[in-house]
């Protein structure tokens, strides 16, 4: 019992992640019908631009952080991904879509993602980073763990969950009670309606594209500190949040973030070898959903007899 | 036996006639460049490394297998890093933990690969291109994740050694001579029937479909085609190697690849060996730049490879081959002068096609409310109707591309054989799409091919490529019927044009030409007008009379009442998913 405590706490730190990412997936899929492949490597690009104002490109401990600096690095990592998730729509996504050219725009974010890893991995040399805690969760309990009821689980994980619940909230409430997110309900349920009513679409959509990007960020950061970050572990983490968004056919956030938390879990069960046993361990840990996610993607669709043509247009 | 010698012999003959009188300059330009690539480490000056050479090129024919997918068929695979890992720890499991001899295990690596690209690409090609893309990259994700987390299957970071017999030159010739291979059997499948279907099926998969195409089975074909050729790709290069390495294909080989394809013109075979070049020109000019204390680390070859596809891309340029072709084909004359219609044989009766209390509702919206219908041999049946009254829907029935909730469609008072729509087309139904559309990188006589290849018996991909007499004296009869097929709506004179050049009233008379050559025993047309001035509606017109006289039966969905009453022997007023009235076309208002 106080084991799959622990699992599912750890679980549904790393879920919510995963979780925002795939309301970023859905976002930008309903808006668009298309996928940004580079989402990932923007979050990865929020969290080291952090990193970089916050404690420089070398390696950081502990104690060199201090929250003043960390807060004015959350700030510079939100402005430039959101003003390059804007402009890797207007620039690489938004010309293609035009063209009704789709493998253009998978080229081309896929591209934006290459971009990014190069440029962060010029700037850092090392396979990967800590990044440093600006709460000092490390005060609490044993070096930060507490242990109730026989649980012993990391504090700042409560965080965590906490903070990606109250943004996928605010996600949610951004679309269905602002005039914004109204704007955005419409462009989804038909762009060129939304169009002759007036919603400036590129313009939202943009917007769209750079929050999406924002609240990942904020996420990321703030997850970070749990444990070493690399370079490559935004794309990692982007290719989870599309598995999530895909897993619950990019419906709605709310889905989209619950099936993230139902990846953390999962993920966390299978490392702690205490669902498919201990022959099943962490190194299954981040094999085994993609390939279940592979899987029911293929069962799924051959299942269902589609109307050929709605899909070809 | 001498009879079969004998045939043999005048096959060969013929076969050497053909090949002397399609041989051009070009050709000869070709391979002088193929036998000088092949020479180039018997006259090379000493600084060229040909084992990183001959890495390169096993990347262009893994380029080149991708263009099977990515630039014949349209799907946009991120998996080719994916085949390339699984080919090449295929022979490294087999040569290190089984003691194989290296070569040995490259049928083995084609087949591994062949059958994970048929379990894909077995669900994403049935999905929107979207999912081909998501899948893929999950695929290639998965791949790299297995490897680094299990150094069982990849040898972990020391990874296993792999002997190969063959020293690096000996790779870089095989590595030439398979890519300069597999870059001329492309040339050829894409100018087979199958070919062109592939290509009708990335410009206009819908309209493709309504003409036959087995979409399914061809973009599995060329997907998996695709996969056994990384498979082989990556074998060679762990061979080269000789160390397998849990990283070596990833994410960033799948994109380079991408992007080679796209690079090179994803519409012209031997895209991928031209897009190698720049790509791998690319990482040179990194490496020198760094060997000559410059401050580039190799870090920027991504993000250079990434700014030259944005750059290709964004010019609106289709690839560095299209772009050359272009300037290429402004000097070339046209060889053809335009006909003036003709005749079209019919080998197949005229079809009657009755429908009986169709039903369908999309949500609440009853699109059919028991639609009653039906048209006799060589008839022409024009449906009629409000905005919203259910005439595409009924269209769209009638020809079984959506099935219906309820009620029955025979023809010649029996059901036609499933599944719709594929075998419905092959029974006669053919039914083309509103508007104009063509296959728009196509020429006009090969979007008129990608109707006729239907009753094709000897054009599989295989007999194609190497050119049996069969394949070739059919392929010529399908070429001859698809020209007479232009000829009857008098567009001959365009045959080599690309559709999207020809105005929109030629485009609407090509649509006709491609049904007509499935040779239909039912033509259902959906609003063959539309777009069109009075004078093209009038002209328009005449094709559909004289299609009628060929012995056609004729289900016409029309705005246009002049039109209608020009071409219709009855017409049926349709309102709310139902027969409203029918009668003669003088007599409905």
């Amino acid at each position: 019992m106080s084991l799959w405590v622990q699992i599912v706490l750890s679980g549904l730190a790393a879920g919510s992640v995963y979780g925002l990412i795939g309301i970023g997936h859905t976002l930008v899929h309903r808006l668009t019908g298309i996928v940004h492949f580079a989402l990932g490597d923007l979050v990865g690009l929020g969290v080291f631009l952090t990193l970089l104002v916050t404690a420089g490109r070398g390696p950081v401990t502990q104690a060199t952080a201090a929250t003043g600096r960390f807060a004015l690095g959350l700030v510079v990592a939100l402005v430039v991904t959101t003003v390059i998730g804007v402009a890797s729509y207007l620039v690489v996504i938004h010309p293609y879509l035009l063209r009704g050219s789709t493998m253009g725009w998978v080229a081309g974010s896929v591209a934006v993602a290459f971009a990014i890893q190069a440029f962060l991995a010029a700037l850092f040399g090392r396979p990967a980073y800590v990044f440093p805690d600006p709460i000092p969760f490390h005060k609490a309990g044993s070096n930060g763990i507490v242990t109730v009821a026989g649980a012993s689980f990391q504090v700042r994980s409560l965080f965590v969950i906490a903070v990606g619940i109250a943004l996928a909230w605010g996600v949610s409430v951004t679309i269905t009670r602002t005039r914004f997110g109204r704007g955005l309900q419409a462009v989804a349920e038909d762009v060129t309606g939304a169009h002759v009513v007036g919603v400036p679409v590129d313009t939202y959509v943009s917007l769209a594209f750079g929050l999406v990007g924002a609240v990942a960020v904020v996420i990321a950061v703030v997850a970070a500190p749990s444990g070493p970050f690399s370079i490559t572990a935004g794309a990692i983490l982007g290719v989870k949040g599309l598995i999530v968004a895909v897993l619950v056919r990019f419906s709605t956030p709310w889905a989209a973030f619950a099936a993230g938390l139902g990846l953390g879990v999962a993920e966390s069960a299978i490392a702690s070898g205490t669902i498919f046993g201990e022959g099943l361990g962490p190194a299954y840990r981040e094999v085994l959903p993609l390939a279940a996610v592979l899987l029911v993607l293929a069962l799924r669709e051959r299942a269902r007899r589609p109307d050929v043509e709605a899909e070809l247009g | 036996m001498s009879g079969a010698l004998g045939q043999t012999r005048v096959a060969l003959v013929e076969a050497g006639r053909a090949a002397r009188s399609s041989w051009r300059p070009a050709y000869f330009v070709a391979a002088v460049v193929a036998l000088l690539v092949v020479l180039l480490p018997w006259y090379a000056p000493g600084f060229v490394e040909i084992d990183t050479l001959a890495g390169w090129v096993y990347l262009a024919l893994a380029a080149e297998g991708l263009w099977i997918a990515a630039g014949l068929a349209g799907l946009p695979s991120l998996g080719q890093g994916a085949f390339m890992s699984i080919g090449a720890f295929t022979t490294a499991l087999l040569t290190a933990r089984a003691d194989w001899p290296a070569e040995a295990t490259v049928p083995v690596a084609i087949a591994v690969t062949l059958a994970a690209g048929l379990a894909v690409g077995a669900s994403v090609v049935r999905l929107p291109r979207l999912y081909v893309a998501v899948s893929t990259w999950i695929l290639t994700w998965l791949v790299v994740l297995v490897a680094t987390e299990f150094p069982g299957v990849s040898g972990g970071s020391q990874g296993y050694v792999v002997t190969s017999s063959l020293d690096p030159t000996g790779h870089y010739v095989l590595a030439v001579v398979l890519t300069t291979l597999l870059v001329i059997a492309g040339t050829v499948l894409q100018r087979s029937t199958v070919g062109v279907r592939l290509r009708a099926l990335r410009d206009h998969p819908a309209a493709a479909v309504r003409l036959g195409a087995p979409r399914e089975k061809l973009l599995l074909g060329a997907f998996a085609a695709s996969a056994a050729v990384g498979g082989l790709a990556g074998s060679l290069a762990v061979q080269l190697s000789g160390v397998s390495d849990p990283n070596a294909f990833g994410p960033f080989t799948a994109f380079k690849l991408l992007v080679a394809v796209l690079l090179g013109g994803a519409a012209f075979a031997g895209a991928g060996p031209v897009g190698i070049l720049v790509v791998g020109g690319i990482a040179l000019l990194v490496r020198a730049w760094s060997a000559a204390g410059g401050n580039a680390s190799a870090q920027l070859e991504p993000l250079l490879a990434a700014i030259a596809l944005l750059l290709v891309l964004g010019l609106g340029s289709e690839g560095l081959l299209p772009a050359a072709s272009r300037v290429v084909e402004r000097y070339r004359p046209s060889r053809r002068t335009p006909g003036e219609g003709g005749r079209l044989i019919r080998r197949r009766r005229p079809a009657e096609l009755r429908a009986r209390g169709l039903r369908k509702s999309f949500g609440g919206v009853h699109a059919l409310a028991g639609f009653d219908f039906h048209v006799d041999r060589a008839e022409c049946v024009a449906i009629v109707g409000a905005n919203g009254s259910g005439k595409t829907t009924a269209l769209r029935a009638l020809c079984g591309v959506m099935p219906v909730d309820e009620g029955e469609i025979l023809l010649n008072e029996r059901a036609p054989p499933g599944p719709a729509p594929l075998a419905w087309v092959d029974a006669g139904i053919v039914c083309t799409l509103q508007g104009t559309a063509v296959f728009r990188t196509l020429s006009a006589l090969e979007n008129v091919v990608a109707g006729a290849a239907l009753h094709r018996r000897f054009g599989g991909p295989f007999r194609a490529m190497v050119a049996t007499p069969k394949a070739r004296a059919e392929a010529r009869e399908v070429r001859a019927h698809a020209l007479e097929a232009l000829r009857f709506v008098g567009l001959d004179g365009n045959a080599d044009e690309p559709a999207e050049l020809l105005d929109s009233h030629s485009q609407r008379l090509l649509m006709l030409a491609s049904a007509l050559a499935v040779e239909p025993r039912v033509l259902l047309l959906d609003e063959p007008s539309a777009g069109a001035t009075a004078g093209e509606a009038t002209r328009l017109g005449a094709v559909v009379r004289s299609i009628k006289e060929l012995g056609v039966s004729l289900v016409v969905v029309e705005h246009n009442l002049r039109l209608v009453g020009s071409i219709a022997d009855r017409v049926v007023v349709m309102g709310e998913g139902r027969t409203l009235s029918e009668g003669p076309a003088e007599t409905v208002p």
